[in-house]
């Protein structure tokens, strides 16, 4: 089993240590959950494991392959798929497309094999298409396959989110914060969504602070305060670890 | 195809009919030439839209490489008395290069800077152009041979334009429709989203922008061989500024939109006489006017015109996952 693995990660901005010889991993089939306050560096830790930022200090490992070096496009070839804080869509293109697009490492062919409509383009174009709908219809988002995604609401924006990098086709899903303004109902369907992911062996690393949603889905937790780790464990014990409490959990 | 494609499907050849048709129903010479000019503007934008429009780079100097290919044929066909045919193919070749000499470098720079590398290049060309006289004939210019039979009269002239535009159009449809499209659409609106699913963002801007150096040299032959003359002061600045306005009035990723801005911007000022007084004054007016009241551009009417043609959506569902069919889904697509 290969697992997605940041050792001892330290990222500076300036003089500020947004990161510090931070460490983790990401199991196949497992739900990792990583929380802390505002301006911890969960986001950050992300960036950096899907190449936006390179690493100061430490490595990003798939198994024995060190990424560190490696472009954001490369990381997404081997199979690291993300969603963003604010989500990220194409405004004027559709559902249907926007999701198409998590496929784009799948298109083997060339600009000229394009222009001329080539048979093989058609035949992938019919494919990713399928498979994208496949997602969406799984998602629940069967109804909206054809409208823009400016008109999305704020729920199907996320969902749509993950339907795009679901069509990538990962190993690993990094949700950044995939909760946030979702309502109660909403956040049980996004559990769902997370619960299913991880039977099917996808690693999902979830930045959120719902911590009730944290602690319920979660196989382990990584507690982040100001760059440093704090506390990793499952989460009974990351719950009542008094230092996870003091900082951000409150009593 | 789905049936909704059918009836934009079929405006398309009813369109394409009328246009073949076009020498024979003409009312004088003049629009016959007004439409074979339309032809070579509309090869040069429908690869700039690819860049413009979809890509969402701002190249403004494009008349540069429209010059290249210009003076290329001029001076293979006419006097190295090259075959129009290999001529017309050279001059889009060395378009094709000319773009990625210029890509290279500057398609990694914030779009400001980008902008302004491609202006410098359409400078430096039109001031090449008048330093190389013993090549280019400097400021009194080369005359340009035409095609041979049956392309030699004015209608045939058009017709072959036609043809030209006719297929390359078909290929920019195609590079929109396909994932090609969508990525550089993504490069437009969202280059970290793009990025995230694997896009190679310069990778993709440098081939769609050589594709756009080809068909601009393309355009400057068939332009060239229409004037039968060029001057440098064939190739002005704003001549530039005009295909990127085309692009702008049409509407970014569209392409029935800069088609018909296209048409619209060459044709206005020539058939309507008190327009062609403003001259570059009417192109800024109708900028401000599209600008300020239809920002998406004239694309974005059609859009709206075809969706009111759909089947409206009934109901609006609830969001409802279902745990089985994602599985099923996510399961279906895994690697081998
Ligand atoms: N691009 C950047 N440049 C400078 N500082 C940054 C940048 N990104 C994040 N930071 C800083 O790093 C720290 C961690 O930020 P972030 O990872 O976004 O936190 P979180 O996601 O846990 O709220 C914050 O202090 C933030 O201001
Ligand atoms: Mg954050």
């Amino acid at each position: 089993m290969t697992a997605l693995v940041a050792d001892g990660v330290t990222k500076r901005f300036g003089g500020l240590t947004a990161l510090a010889a931070v460490s983790l991993d990401v199991q196949p089939g497992e739900v990792h959950g990583l929380i802390g306050p505002n301006g911890s560096g969960k986001t950050t830790l992300l960036n950096m494991l899907c190449g936006y930022y390179p690493v100061d200090e430490g490595a990003v490992r798939i198994g024995e392959e060190d990424l560190s070096r490696a472009s954001v496009q490369r990381r997404a070839a081997v199979g690291i798929a993300r969603t963003f804080q604010k989500p990220r869509l194409l405004p004027t293109q559709t559902v249907l497309e926007n999701a198409m697009l998590g496929g784009w490492r799948d298109t083997r062919t060339g600009f000229l094999a394009a222009a001329l409509s080539m048979p093989r383009v058609r035949a992938e174009q019919r494919e990713l298409r399928d498979r994208a709908q496949a997602v969406l219809e799984g998602l629940g988002l069967g109804y909206a396959l054809k409208r823009r995604a400016q008109l999305l609401d704020h729920a199907e924006s996320r969902f749509l989110e993950i339907g795009r990098a679901l069509v990538l086709r990962p190993r690993f899903v990094l949700l950044d914060e995939p909760a946030g303004g979702l309502t109660g109902a909403e956040i049980e369907r996004l559990g769902i969504v997370i619960r299913t992911l991880r039977d099917c062996g996808i690693g999902v690393l979830l930045v959120e602070h719902h911590t009730e949603f944290v602690f319920g889905i979660c196989d382990r937790v990584t507690t982040l305060n100001l760059g440093r780790m704090i506390r990793h464990g499952t989460p009974h014990e990351v719950r009542h670890d008094p230092e996870v409490i003091r900082v951000y959990l409150g009593s | 195809m789905s049936g909704t494609s059918l009836r934009p499907m079929a405006g398309s050849v009813a369109v394409l009919v009328a246009l073949a048709t076009l020498p024979w129903w003409a009312g004088d010479q003049y629009q016959i030439h007004l439409a074979a000019l339309i032809a070579a503007w509309w090869i040069l934008v429908a690869g700039l839209n690819l860049v413009v429009g979809f890509g969402g780079q701002l190249s403004i100097g494009h008349v540069g490489l429209l010059a290249i290919g210009a003076y290329a044929f001029a001076i293979l066909a006419g006097r190295h008395d090259w075959s129009p045919w290999i001529a017309l193919a050279a001059s889009g070749g060395l378009g094709g290069v000319c773009g990625l000499l210029l890509g290279l470098p500057s398609l990694r720079l914030p779009g400001f800077y980008f902008a302004m590398a491609t202006m410098a290049f359409a400078l430096i060309v039109a001031e090449l152009v008048l330093a190389l006289g013993d090549l280019t004939g400097g400021g009194v210019g080369l005359s340009v041979p035409g095609f041979p039979e049956p392309f030699e009269s004015p209608a045939g002239h058009y017709l072959l334009m036609l043809g030209i535009a006719t297929i390359i159009t078909w290929c920019a449809w195609n590079v929109a429709r396909f994932p090609w499209g969508r990525a550089l659409v993504a490069i437009r609106d969202n280059p970290v989203a793009a990025e995230s699913v694997g896009v190679p963002v310069f990778r993709m801007k440098l081939a769609v922008f050589v594709a756009s150096g080809v068909t601009a040299g393309l355009a400057g032959a068939l332009f060239a061989s229409l004037q039968s003359y060029i001057t440098p002061d064939t190739f002005v600045f704003e001549l530039g500024l005009f295909f990127f306005v085309c692009i702008i009035i049409g509407g970014r990723g569209s392409i029935a939109g800069p088609l018909a801005g296209t048409a619209i911007l060459t044709a206005l000022p020539e058939l309507v006489a008190p327009l062609a007084k403003l001259g570059t004054l009417f192109y800024g007016l109708l900028l401000l006017a599209v600008v300020l009241l239809v920002p998406e551009g004239i694309g974005r009417l059609f859009q709206v015109i075809l969706e009111r043609l759909r089947p409206r959506e009934t109901a609006s569902p609830v969001l409802e996952p279902d745990a089985a069919r994602l599985a099923a889904a996510i399961r279906r697509q895994e690697r081998p």
